[in-house]
């Protein structure tokens, strides 16, 4: 009887490691296509350093900002009297929606939360954008003006 | 008190007969009963084909203007994006491959005798499906042997009397292959194919659940297996080395993209155009015989072939019909000769085509 039940106790046990076996086989089949897959659809198109050339022109007191595209991101190049040309990333950063600059203020404004970012792209304080706006590398080539999407260096 | 009896989710979903059949379904041993494992590779093949369908369509862009540059995104700029590209063309071909091996096979053994007859008319549909899935994925990357290639498949109907021209312009959706036939085989195979053959298989695998394995009359059965989980297990480890063998030729021989097709700039066909190697035999038939005949005499060959399981009335009765399985064996030898023959002649026209010889010299855009 004691055999008996020793056999069943192997017979089950070796039963558990063929399964863990199989188990981990699985894993060892799947993760790489489950990685492969993964990486396959998180491709995100577009690159972070293109650039977009305006003229000079387009630009200025009376034509006090310009909503331009780079690589399927809004753009807003604005002119300031006191600090002259200037890029921002237009998207929002509380929920992605695309600001418009107002010069009368002057800030930058979010429709859809009423949300509010000062001259320099700083978010205010009260309104639900947590985060600045990014101001963009502008580079003067002639009478043309080269917009990056590289973030400007402080100083 | 009212305490509720415990129901299982087999018996929630009603499932309760379809997994009692799948219990009592067990597997023949005699000395044929390794073509049983090609059914089920082409099983694996389909899932496949149907998995990397769907991620290629989050990338592909059905239209003359941009096919060309997603399928080159795809397999230029998308991470592993070649790689699922290549494996979709591989086993789209180890798909059609297994499926003729099986349906060969499912001949020779008369597994279409009663009561699997109508197991053998979705399997010739299945087929049919399958070769449509073929012909109609072959323009979607719209390079020039893609455009060639369906220009040339689309003309063959117009042979047919009466109705020939109208079911060449149904095929293509305008008078010439151009963004509207593009359309029409998107269409085509991402949605009405897929529908039917899914739904297709599910009936096919379905019967075989319902009816079991035949064994070849006559032979002997020395044992059987239970289908689940012994069979079903061996069946998986087959699968594993059809799948090794796939990712192995999908990466050491990465599917390539011609050069792109511009409707707006007409050329020529690349010397030696040709159809892919599952329709060669049609492709050289076609080149010794009249089209009109060649259309109308696979059409009587292909009722015929759907038809077997009544006209094979010896293996009905369980008896051996010889004559069957030559006709079966006649049959694999003509697509074979005419398949080989088709290449030949196919290597003989690139060898002695001048725009072979000049582009030997010239550097190639192929991103092959």
């Amino acid at each position: 009887m004691s055999v008996g039940n020793n056999d069943l106790r192997g017979t089950s046990k070796r039963r558990t490691i063929l399964k863990s076996l199989l188990g981990v086989s699985l894993a060892a089949v799947l993760s790489p296509i489950l990685y492969v897959a993964g990486r396959y659809l998180g491709y995100v198109k577009g690159s972070k350093n293109g650039d977009v050339m305006i003229a000079q022109s387009d630009v200025s007191a009376e034509h006090p900002s310009k909503l331009i595209n780079i690589d399927d991101q809004p753009v807003l190049v604005i002119f300031q009297p006191d600090k002259g040309v200037r890029a921002f990333t237009a998207t929002c950063t509380h929920l992605g929606c695309t600001v418009s600059y107002q010069p009368e203020m002057p800030q930058f404004y979010c429709k859809c939360h009423h949300g509010r970012y000062d001259a320099d792209g700083v978010n205010v304080e009260g309104t639900r954008p947590k985060k600045p706006l990014t101001e963009l590398t502008i580079t003067a080539k002639g009478d043309q003006l080269d917009i990056s999407l590289k973030p400007k260096t402080k100083g | 008190m009212n305490e509720q009896p415990k129901i299982s989710l087999i018996d929630a979903l009603h499932l309760r007969q379809t997994y009692d059949a799948v219990k009592a379904k067990t597997v023949p041993h005699h000395r044929a009963s390794i073509w049983y494992y090609f059914g089920g590779l082409a099983l694996f093949f389909f899932i496949i084909q149907v998995v990397t369908g769907i991620l290629l369509l989050f990338y592909y862009e059905p239209t003359t203007d941009t096919a060309y540059k997603s399928v080159q995104k795809i397999v230029t700029q998308v991470p592993f994006g070649w790689l699922i590209r290549s494996l979709h063309s591989w086993s789209a071909n180890g798909l059609v491959l297994m499926v003729f091996v099986h349906m060969f096979s499912a001949f020779i053994m008369k597994a279409y005798r009663a009561p699997r007859q109508m197991m053998w008319v979705s399997g010739v549909i299945l087929l049919l499906l399958i070769l449509g899935f073929g012909f109609t994925g072959y323009l979607l990357p719209w390079d020039e042997t893609a455009y060639f290639a369906t220009k040339i498949g689309t003309e063959v109907p117009k042979a047919l009397p009466i109705i020939g021209e109208s079911v060449s312009s149904l095929i293509k959706g305008a008078n010439d292959v151009n963004g509207a036939t593009l359309t029409r085989m998107f269409a085509l195979h991402v949605g009405v194919l897929p529908a039917l053959s899914i739904l297709l298989v599910l009936v096919h695998i379905g019967m075989i659940m319902l009816f079991g394995s035949s064994s070849p009359p006559g032979m002997k059965v020395t044992g059987e297996t239970r289908y689940f989980p012994n069979y079903l297990i061996k069946e998986m480890m087959v699968w594993l080395l059809g799948f090794a063998i796939l990712i192995c030729v999908a990466v050491l021989y990465p599917w390539g993209i011609g050069h792109a097709y511009d409707l707006a700039n007409p050329t020529e066909p690349p010397p030696g155009i040709h159809p892919e190697w599952y329709f060669m035999f049609l492709f050289q038939t076609l080149k010794i015989v009249p089209e009109w005949m060649v259309i109308i005499g696979f059409g009587v060959v292909a009722v015929i072939w759907t038809l077997i399981p009544w006209l094979d009335k010896r293996a009905g009765n369980n008896k051996k019909s010889p004559v069957f399985t030559i006709i079966g064996i006649v049959a694999i030898l003509y697509m074979c000769v005419m398949t080989t023959w088709a290449y030949i002649s196919v290597s003989q026209e690139q060898k002695e085509s001048p725009a072979s010889r000049q582009e030997k010299n010239s550097d190639s855009t192929n991103v092959k």
